[in-house]
C-alpha cells in the first residue's frame, strides 16, 4: 500500500499542475493560442503511442498520424450522419476504429522486425493519404463519403458543453489526461512488466512466460486508440480537417518530434506536443516561416539519435534527478550508476538471443 | 466508367509508366548503393534530390544565372549533402540498430526539406529542361527526349552500377560490406573509401533524379522528398540488394500507377500501387522466415 | 523426472545433439561437457527457443516440447541466461514478479511467493531498489530469484557461475544448495567448468559432441575414462 501512496504522492503535484494549466491557460491567452494550445494537447496524445511504441519495445510506427485521420474522419461521419450522437461518444468510436486498423498495422510486426515494420507502416500511412484524398473528409452530405449530395457543408460539432475555445481546451485536456492515465496504468501493471521484459530481450520475456505476441500486438493497438482519439479531438478543434494534413511528412514528423521530445517519458509526450504545435504556432504569430519550425524538428531527430536516446524529457528529468542527489548526497551512487538508458539497451538483449542461437 | 481505352492512350501512359518507373529506378538504385555499402536506407536522399532542383530552379533558372552552371551545382550539392550525412552524421549512429540510422537520414531530411520550405517560398512549378524541346514520334504519341532520356538513363545506370560493382576494387569491398560488415573489416576492406564512394554514387543519383522528377512530373520540395517512398518500395522488390530486380519493380510501378489512369474510378487510388507493391513484397518476403528468438533483425 | 528420448537438432550440416537419449532425475543434476558439446543447445530445445527435429522430452510425464515456449515458462520449466536479463526500468522486486503475472494464485499468494524467492536469494532488502543499481552478482541471483518463484517444476541454470568471483561463487553454491529444501522443482546445473558441478550435484551427464558419454551419480560419471579423454582431449587441443 506504501506504493499506492508513494505513487499518488509523485503524482500530486503533475494534478496540481495540469489544474493550474486548465484554469489559467484559458484564462490568459487568446482564441489563437488557445487552439494552438488544444493543438498541441490533441497531438501529443498521439505522441504518446509512438513513444509507447518505441520507447518501451522498440518498434517504429510511422502509420500514427495516419490513424489520426482515420478517428477524425469515423468521428466526424457519425457526428455528421447523426448531431444527436454524443460528440464524446464518437470519438471513443473513432479511437476503437484506429485501435482495429494500428492492430491490423502492427500484425507484421509479430514476423517483421525494425526496418521493415518500419516500412510497412510507412506504406500504410502513404496508403491512408491517398485514400483520403481521393475520398476526402465528410462534408455532411449523403453517401458513404458523406460528401455527395448538395447540402450545406457543415463543420465538426464540439460537444454541447464545450462549444467555445476555452472549454473545448478544458475538454481536450480532460480527455487527454484519461488517456495518459490509460499509459499509466499500463506501464505500472501487468503489461508494463511484460514490455520492459520484451525489450530486454524476447527469449526473456518467453521464459517469464510473456505471450510476446499479444503484448506486442497490444501496445499497436493502444497506440492506435490514443492516436484515434486524438483524431476526434482534431477534427472537433479545427471545424474542417484537410486532407492535406495527412500526407508522409505529418508521419515522419510525429515519429520525429515523439523520439525527440523523449519516448521513454510520458512527460517527452507532452513536450512533443508543444513542440509540434506551439512552435509553428509561435513563429507564425512573430512573422516567421514557420517551415524553420520544420528545419528544428529534423535537426532535433537528428540530434537525440546521436547525441540524447532519451530525448529532451530524458535530459530535463536527468537533470531533476542529479539535483535531488546534489541536494542529499546519500543518493548520489544511484545517480552516478543510472546511466541513461537509450533504446539500444534492447540491443544488449541480442548477447542473449545470440546466446540462444548458439 | 472507363474512358476510352484506345492503342494510343495505353501507349501514351506506357511511355509515361516508363519515365516515371524511370525515375523511380534511378532513386531506388542510389538508396540500394548506399545500403549495400553502408548499412543505411537513406530517407534523406529525396530531400538531397528535392534542394538540388529547386536551387537549379530558383537560383540559376529562375534569376537568369548560366543553366549549365546551374546543373554542375545542383548536382554538387547533392554530392556535398550527401557526402556530409554519410561522413560526418551518419558514422555517429554505425553502432545502432538499422532502424535507427534510417530515422538519423530521416531526421537530416526533414531538416532539408524544411530549409527548402523556408528559403524558397514562390512556388516555380516545373522545371524547364533543355531536352524538352526536342522530340520525336512512336506511331501517333510524341516523345520528348527528356522522357526518352530518362528511361535510357535508368537502364544505363543500372547496368554501370552492376559492373562497377562486379569489377572494380571499390565495388568488390562494397559488395563484401553488404555481406558482413564485421568481417571486411577485419579482412582490411578500406570501409571509410567503400563508404564514401557509395555516399557520392548516392549524391549524383539523388541530384539527377531529383532534377528529372522536376522536369517530368513536379517541382515541389514535398513530392520531392517523397519520391523517396516509391524508390524504397523499389528497392525493396530488389531486397535492398538486387540492382535488377530493383530496377524491374520501379518499372512495374511507374507502368501500372500510369495506365491505372485510363479507369477513372480507380485513378485517385494509382499511388496505392507503390505502396501495395513494397508492402506486400515485405510481407510475401519475410513470411517464409521463421520467426526467431535470436533477434536476427540485423 | 525429465525423459529425454532421441532428440536430434540440427542447423544445416552440423548437429549440436545427436539422438540424444537421456533420463536425468535427482534433485541437482549437472550437465557438464566441453564447449560445442551441445548442453546449451539442450537447454534451449526444453525452452524451446530451438526446435528439435526429432524426439520427445518429457517432465514428470508431461510432453513438454507441445507447449509454446511462453506457455513452458508458465507451467514451470524455468532457465536462468549466460547474459543475465535483468530489466534496469524495474525494481528488482517487480523482476521476480513479473514471473507470477499470469500465475493462477491470489495476489497475497503471489506476493508471498516473491518474498520467499527474495529471501532464499537474500536479496530481500534489495526488492524495492531499482534493478539498475544492482552489481554483477546481485543481477546473477535475480535472475535465479525469478527461476524459483512460485511452482517451478524444473530449474536449469545455464552457467551461473561465469564471470564471478570466487568468493561469490562460493556463495551462489551454498544458494543452489539450499534450493532443493525450498522448492520441489529438479535443479539442472549446466557448466563446463566440472568443479561446481562436482560440488553439489547429485547426478551428473557428460555430453561430447551432441551425445551423452556417461551419466551417473556425480563422482562415477566424472571418473568415466571416456569423460577424462573427453577433458583430456580438449586440454590438448588448447594447449
Amino acid at each position: 500500500m506504501t506504493r499506492v501512496g508513494r505513487e499518488l504522492g509523485r503524482l500530486l503535484p503533475v494534478a496540481i499542475v495540469l489544474l493550474f494549466l486548465a484554469w489559467w491557460i484559458p484564462a490568459y491567452f487568446s482564441s489563437y493560442w488557445l487552439r494552438a494550445f488544444t493543438a498541441a494537447v490533441v497531438y501529443s496524445l498521439a505522441a504518446l503511442g509512438v513513444g509507447l511504441l518505441y520507447g518501451r519495445l522498440g518498434l517504429v510506427s510511422l502509420a500514427n498520424f495516419a490513424l489520426l485521420g482515420v478517428g477524425a474522419w469515423v468521428s466526424l461521419r457519425l457526428a455528421l450522419h447523426d448531431p444527436h450522437l454524443p460528440v464524446a461518444a464518437n470519438i471513443v468510436v473513432g479511437g476503437v476504429v484506429a485501435a482495429a486498423l494500428g492492430t491490423l498495422i502492427g500484425l507484421p510486426a509479430l514476423r517483421l522486425r525494425g526496418l521493415y515494420l518500419a516500412l510497412v507502416t510507412l506504406m500504410s500511412a502513404g496508403a491512408f493519404f491517398v485514400v483520403i484524398n481521393a475520398i476526402g473528409f465528410p462534408e455532411g452530405g449523403s453517401g458513404f463519403t458523406g460528401r455527395g449530395g448538395s447540402g450545406a457543408i457543415r463543420n465538426a460539432p464540439r460537444p454541447s458543453f464545450a462549444e467555445n475555445d476555452s472549454a473545448y481546451f478544458r475538454f481536450a485536456l480532460a480527455v487527454a489526461i484519461l488517456g495518459f492515465a490509460l499509459v499509466l496504468v499500463h506501464l505500472r501493471t501487468r503489461p508494463g512488466r511484460a514490455w520492459a521484459m520484451i525489450r530486454r530481450s524476447e527469449a526473456a520475456a518467453y521464459s517469464a512466460g510473456v505471450n510476446v505476441t499479444m503484448y506486442k500486438t497490444w501496445a499497436f493497438t493502444l497506440a492506435g486508440f490514443l492516436a484515434g482519439v486524438a483524431g476526434g479531438l482534431y477534427a472537433a478543434n479545427i471545424g474542417r480537417p484537410g486532407t492535406g494534413d495527412f500526407g508522409a511528412a505529418s508521419s515522419m514528423l510525429l515519429f520525429g518530434i515523439s523520439v525527440s521530445a523523449g519516448s521513454f517519458h510520458l512527460l517527452g509526450a507532452a513536450l512533443a506536443g508543444l513542440l509540434a504545435r506551439g512552435l509553428p504556432a509561435l513563429f507564425s504569430q512573430r512573422g516567421i516561416n514557420a517551415e524553420i519550425a520544420n528545419m528544428i524538428f529534423g535537426f532535433l531527430l537528428m540530434f537525440s539519435l546521436t547525441a540524447a536516446p532519451e530525448g529532451a524529457a530524458g535530459q530535463l528529468t536527468g537533470l531533476a534527478r542529479s539535483m535531488r542527489a546534489r541536494l542529499s548526497p546519500r543518493k548520489r551512487r544511484a545517480v552516478s550508476d543510472g546511466e541513461p538508458a537509450g533504446v539500444d539497451d534492447a540491443a544488449n538483449g541480442a548477447s542473449a538471443a545470440a546466446e540462444v542461437g548458439s | 466508367m472507363i474512358a476510352a481505352i484506345t492503342g494510343t492512350n495505353l501507349l501514351t501512359f506506357l511511355i509515361t509508366g516508363l519515365t516515371v518507373g524511370g525515375i523511380y529506378a534511378l532513386s531506388a538504385l542510389g538508396l540500394v548503393v548506399v545500403y549495400r555499402a553502408t548499412g543505411v536506407l537513406n530517407f534523406a536522399q529525396g530531400a538531397v534530390g528535392a534542394i538540388a532542383a529547386l536551387t537549379l530552379a530558383n537560383e540559376f533558372i529562375g534569376k537568369g544565372r548560366p543553366e549549365a552552371l546551374g546543373y554542375i551545382a545542383a548536382v554538387a550539392l547533392a554530392i556535398v549533402l550527401s557526402l556530409f550525412y554519410g561522413l560526418v552524421i551518419s558514422p555517429r549512429l554505425s553502432r545502432r540498430d538499422p532502424i535507427v540510422r534510417a530515422m538519423g537520414a530521416l531526421g537530416f531530411g526533414l531538416f532539408i526539406l524544411g530549409f527548402c520550405g523556408w528559403r524558397w517560398t514562390a512556388r516555380i512549378q516545373k522545371l524547364d529542361l533543355p531536352t524538352d524541346e526536342w522530340s520525336f514520334k512512336i506511331g501517333e504519341v510524341t516523345v520528348t527526349l527528356t522522357r526518352a532520356l530518362v528511361i535510357v538513363l535508368a537502364l544505363v545506370v543500372t547496368v554501370a552500377i552492376t559492373a562497377f560493382l562486379n569489377k572494380t576494387r571499390v565495388g568488390l569491398s562494397m559488395r563484401s560490406l553488404a555481406n558482413d560488415r564485421e568481417l571486411s573489416s577485419m579482412l582490411g576492406v578500406d570501409v571509410r573509401r567503400a563508404e564514401t564512394v557509395a555516399w557520392l554514387m548516392g549524391g549524383v543519383i539523388a541530384g539527377l533524379s531529383g532534377i528529372l522528377f522536376g522536369a517530368t512530373k513536379q517541382l515541389d520540395a514535398s513530392s520531392l522528398t517523397f519520391l523517396v517512398i516509391p524508390a524504397i518500395a523499389a528497392a525493396v522488390v530488389g531486397q535492398l540488394k538486387s540492382l535488377w530486380w530493383t530496377f524491374a519493380g520501379a518499372m512495374l510501378i511507374g507502368v501500372i500507377e500510369a495506365e491505372l489512369t485510363n479507369f477513372n474510378r480507380i485513378s485517385p487510388y494509382k499511388d496505392i500501387t507503390q505502396l501495395a507493391v513494397g508492402a506486400g513484397v515485405i510481407l510475401l518476403l519475410q513470411r517464409s522466415r521463421v520467426v526467431s528468438f535470436v533477434g536476427a533483425d540485423r | 523426472m525429465i525423459d529425454i528420448d532421441r532428440v536430434t537438432v540440427q542447423f544445416g550440416g552440423v548437429r549440436p545433439l545427436d539422438d540424444l537419449t537421456l533420463q536425468l532425475d535427482g534433485s541437482i543434476v549437472g550437465i557438464v561437457g566441453p564447449n560445442g558439446a551441445g548442453k546449451t543447445t539442450l537447454l534451449n530445445v526444453m525452452s524451446g527457443f530451438v526446435t528439435a527435429s526429432t524426439g520427445s522430452i518429457t517432465v514428470d510425464g508431461t510432453d513438454i516440447l507441445a507447449m509454446t515456449p511462453y506457455k513452458r515458462a508458465r507451467w514451470g520449466i524455468r532457465r536462468t541466461f549466460q547474459t543475465e536479463q535483468v530489466v534496469n526500468e524495474l525494481t528488482v522486486h517487480d523482476n521476480v514478479a513479473v514471473m507470477l503475472d499470469t500465475a493462477r494464485l491470489s495476489s497475497a499468494e503471489k506476493a508471498a511467493s516473491t518474498r520467499q524467492a527474495l529471501e532464499i536469494t537474500g536479496l530481500a532488502h534489495h526488492a524495492a531498489r531499482s534493478a539498475r543499481v544492482l552489481n554483477a552478482f546481485e543481477r546473477r541471483l535475480v535472475e535465479l530469484a525469478r527461476a524459483i518463484v512460485g511452482t517451478p517444476k524444473v530449474i536449469m541454470m545455464d552457467e551461473p557461475a561465469a564471470g564471478l568471483s570466487n568468493l561469490e561463487t562460493a556463495e551462489l553454491r551454498a544458494t543452489i544448495a539450499r534450493l532443493p529444501a525450498a522448492t520441489s522443482a529438479m535443479v539442472v546445473l549446466i557448466d563446463h567448468d566440472v568443479e561446481l558441478i562436482a560440488a553439489i550435484c547429485e547426478n551428473t551427464a557428460v555430453l561430447d559432441f551432441g551425445e551423452l558419454i556417461a551419466y551417473g551419480p556425480t563422482a562415477e560419471s566424472l571418473s568415466d575414462p571416456k569423460v577424462r579423454a573427453a577433458y583430456l582431449g580438449v586440454a590438448l587441443e588448447q594447449s
